[in-house]
């Protein structure tokens, strides 16, 4: 009996072994390794400097990371440590570190985390003064101790640093009148010093959705552009624009599509927007509403006030998801993600007229495993996909289809 | 003989129940394949699968309502799946479950990085989002509910369930 008790202490030990062993193996992670390094990177944001050096944040192993490159992505320079510890950042699927670089070379810097066990998360900010050498002493954007979380950032033609996120202060409110609170609400701020202090947050938009990215660009000079995924009346998780009139004064609530999405969930599948130097707003978006399912792209020529009728992106069968648009120097480019069962792959179509037609969707990328989602960005001459993948690192890779 | 055979049953008892003991506070890890095994496991009989996530804030809301459900249908095999991105909570998960009244139930938690490659195996045009039900009757029929499930649309299929048996 005692040998019989012992192998069964041995073969508890070996279940619970096996279990462990499962549930923390590498390939249940998203992140390839655990150090702070760009290869062990979940996320990475990209941004051009005015000089062309292109800037890359990422989180990994708990810690965001800043790197620049001189060489559009082939090599970087030695990382530079915006945290100093480890931190529970937050890891939704939307989440992402954000940065913008200004005309002096300010970088300015924004990312959330989760403040508690609760998954209340807190919008935190820091900004570089010196090149990307050291970064400020972390500060929350707001003083509010609600969750904040989706946090975006834009820089304005001035330098103004415009600042968007998602934030359930007023649910405390709602509670407390007995009141129904759905969703978030849609807070800003603004920085006229490169991101080194913000004005007190400002609400825009009560009952938006809580658990989406937003897209950020500005219309014009001072005049930011929000997209998210609004609340409408009966649970309707539909696409909203608002046009700031200024960077103090929010705008009207305009719908891009009536796409009748009515859940109570959360999709973790925000929208995208750009705005291209005649005005004109493009933006795509996912849905699985009852009048449309999938991923689509419209765009706007009057502020919003009527968009295009939505154009699906991608094949129905290989779950087409993350669209990202951006206005660049040859054309309007649109990346998404698809997945054949196997393999993800980045799909690409770029419209030379300003969004009217676009080219046959192509395959620039692809992975075996896990993968962020694919961004673009330009320096104004050209437009490059940055996509980090958990099995071949990231990749910047110029957008081929230009001249 | 007897004796070796009695300690040999013993031991059999002893895994045995050291493994129910484990599947109980253990959160089972769901990887490649675990949705085949899932049906097949519970082929025959009516199940109802949640998906759900410790970061939802409507998956908090629903969770003890899906609790209460369980107690009072032991004829509906459960079973709950935390399909958040990183699956590197379980203690998290399981004390949400705990908390809800769904400890005895049959509870995994995406184990694969990869969750493109699991959702697309439980349903090709599922994204992420959720809470999401999938109510399974017996003859495999599969009933999807996108978002928070009205715990009265539950009690509807589970009667269904039973008035076709």
């Amino acid at each position: 009996m005692i040998r019989s008790g012992l192998l069964g202490i041995v073969a508890f030990a070996f279940l619970q072994g096996t279990a462990l062993g499962q549930m923390h193996g590498k390939h249940a992670s998203e992140a390839a390794c655990d150090e702070p390094t760009l290869r062990c990177a979940t996320k990475a944001t990209p941004a051009f400097g005015p000089d062309g050096t292109l800037w890359l944040v990422w989180m990994a192993g708990g810690q965001i990371s800043v790197a620049s490159s001189q060489d559009k992505g082939r090599s970087f320079s030695a990382p530079t440590q915006v945290t100093t510890k480890r931190l529970n950042l937050d890891w939704g699927p939307d989440a992402r570190p954000k940065i913008v670089v200004d005309r002096k070379g300010g970088i300015a810097l924004a990312f959330s985390t989760f403040r508690d066990e609760a998954f209340n998360g807190q919008v935190l900010y820091t900004r570089s003064a010196d090149g990307g050498k050291s970064f400020a002493e972390l500060k929350p954007i707001t003083a509010s101790n609600e969750s904040q979380r989706f946090e975006a950032l834009a820089l304005d033609q001035d330098g103004t640093v415009f600042a968007a996120w998602l934030d359930k202060r007023n649910r405390i409110f709602a509670k407390e009148a007995g009141q129904k609170y759905e969703g978030a609400g849609l807070f800003f701020t603004s920085s006229s010093d490169g991101g080194t202090t913000y004005a007190e947050a400002k609400l825009a938009r009560e009952g938006t959705c809580e658990c989406c990215r937003l897209g950020l660009a500005f219309a014009a000079p001072g005049r930011p552009v929000v997209i998210f995924r609004n609340i409408f009346e009966g649970g309707v998780r539909d696409h909203a624009v608002m046009t700031f009139a200024d960077v103090s004064t929010p705008g009207e609530v305009r719908r891009v599509s009536n796409d009748d999405w009515q859940i109570n969930a959360c999709p973790h599948h925000g929208p995208s927007l750009t705005v291209a130097p005649n005005g004109t707003y493009h933006v795509a978006w996912y849905t699985n509403g009852k009048a449309r399912k999938g991923l689509f792209y419209a765009h706007s020529r009057d502020e919003a006030r009527t968009f295009s009728a939505p154009m699906a992106l991608g094949q129905p069968g290989r779950n087409p998801t993350r669209p990202f648009v951006l206005a660049g120097p040859a054309g309007t480019v649109m990346v998404w993600k698809e997945f054949d069962g196997e393999k993800t792959s980045v799909q690409m179509t770029i419209s030379r007229n300003d969004g009217e037609t676009w080219s046959p969707p192509k395959t620039i990328s692809s992975t075996s495993d896990t993968s962020d989602h694919p961004l673009l960005v330009s320096n104004g001459k050209r437009t490059y996909l940055s996509w980090m993948t958990k099995a071949d690192g990231y990749r910047f890779t110029a957008i081929e289809d230009q001249p | 003989m007897r004796f070796r055979f009695a300690g040999i049953a013993s031991l059999v008892v002893l895994i045995a129940s050291v493994a129910a003991l484990g599947a109980s506070p253990a959160l089972k890890p769901f990887e490649r394949g675990t949705w085949q095994s899932v049906l097949k496991g519970h082929a025959g009989r009516p199940t109802l699968v949640h998906f759900w996530g410790v970061t939802c804030g409507p998956c908090k809301v629903e969770l003890p309502l899906l609790g209460r459900f369980v107690k009072e249908h032991p004829e509906i095999d459960v079973v709950t799946v935390s399909a958040d991105l990183v699956p590197n909570l379980p203690g998290a998960t399981q004390s949400m479950l705990d908390k809800a009244g769904l400890s005895s139930t049959e509870n995994f938690i995406f184990n694969d990085g990869f969750v493109e490659r699991l959702r697309f195996e439980i349903d090709p045009s599922w994204q992420g989002d959720i809470p999401r039900t999938m109510l399974i009757s017996r003859d495999g029929i599969i009933t999807t509910i996108e978002g928070s499930a009205e715990i009265s649309d539950l009690e509807k299929w589970s009667a269904q369930q039973l008035a076709k048996h």
